[in-house]
């Protein structure tokens, strides 16, 4: 009996062990070409729709489901999303820190002033934060990318 | 062997079989299902404030500061990387912890995210994040449930064949009448 709760303890302290490798999700990676995300950023209508790769700091998880994460931009202060289907890729917490190769379709998203009051309260609640309404005074668009496949490391 | 004590094996021993996985998607079930804002199932995330040294300096934060941060902070882990957030926010990646560190007053709020024994593993394997081979093994539990269950429906009949019937039916009717409620 002792020897069966052993074997199955170690069962479960194999995933644990293969975490700590470089982390895939997802399909895998097929383009090769980098795009930055500030261009991405600066020219939305250029990238929309489109596969992309983008490569840079993971600075924030979903802390509820692991179905999003922000990607630091090569120009300061600057980021973009990343959203999955919730269940099909889930990004670690401890991706946080770490540098993230994401493939995926850029995307933007229109909301209107109450969905994007919505949104944002969501996001402060799973990241643990505060949020204030009237942050929000109008319709807001922003682009993310509808990850597909991702690399961390 | 009739085909009633055959079904009565097959019953029995794919039962054993699942009695491993059952256990872990059950307990992984449970805490999955209560998945919130304020509970993560694979995760204990901590969060505290703090206060440090203000950056006396005008501009960015150099790695002398971050590691004043850390000193004053008593941490020790690993430090993974550092990003600023805006001009006056600077972010603090360390193994298990998030430093956020307002430059101009000090004040910092950290994140700990530490894995929950044995949970973390559950869910690793219930929410199939492993994937590829996983993905196999996960099916093969499936059909194996499904063919417990059908074997456990032709072993309805004899002295407790009504109480079979209801019960079988009362498990049957339970989701399809909260659906009905429910759309």
């Amino acid at each position: 009996m002792k020897k069966l709760l052993l074997s199955m303890l170690l069962l479960l302290a194999l995933p644990t062990l293969a975490l700590t490798e470089e982390l895939k999700l997802g399909e895998p990676l097929t383009l090769t070409e980098v795009t930055k995300v500030s261009e991405i950023n600066k020219y939305p209508e250029k990238y929309a729709g489109k596969r992309v790769l983008i490569e840079g700091l993971v600075i924030n998880v979903c802390a509820a489901r692991g179905c999003w994460m922000d990607i630091a931009s090569d120009v300061p202060f600057d980021k973009i999303q990343v959203k999955v289907v919730d269940g099909e890729i889930v990004f670690p917490m401890e991706a946080k820190g770490k540098t993230a190769r994401v493939e995926g379709i850029a995307e933007e998203l229109k909301l209107s002033q109450e969905e994007a009051i919505e949104m944002a309260r969501h996001q402060a609640m799973e990241s643990g934060g505060t949020f204030d309404p009237a942050t929000i005074t109008g319709p807001v668009s922003f682009f993310r990318l509808r990850g597909l496949g991702a690399e961390i490391k | 062997m009739g085909w009633r004590r055959l079904n009565h094996v097959l019953h029995r021993d794919i039962g054993y079989l699942c009695i491993g996985l059952t256990i872990i998607y059950a307990i992984s079930g449970l805490v999955v299902n209560h998945t919130s804002h304020g509970f993560n199932p694979s995760y204990v995330i901590e969060k505290k404030t703090a206060e440090v040294t203000p950056l006396k300096t005008a501009g960015q934060p150099d790695a002398g500061y971050v590691a004043q941060v850390l000193k004053e902070l008593g941490e020790t882990a690993a430090l993974k990387n550092v990003a600023m957030l805006s001009p006056d926010t600077m972010r603090i990646f360390v193994e298990g912890n998030t430093i956020d560190v307002h430059t101009g007053t000090g004040k910092v709020a950290l994140e700990k995210v530490t894995r929950r024994p044995v949970l973390f593993e559950m869910n690793y394997l219930h929410l199939n994040k492993p994937k590829g081979l996983w993905t196999w093994l996960a099916d093969i539990y499936a059909v194996a449930l499904l063919l417990v269950a059908l074997t456990g429906m032709l072993m309805i009949r004899g002295k407790t064949k009504w109480r079979g019937i209801i019960l079988t039916g009362v498990g049957i009717l339970g989701p399809i009448l909260f659906l009905v409620v429910l759309l």
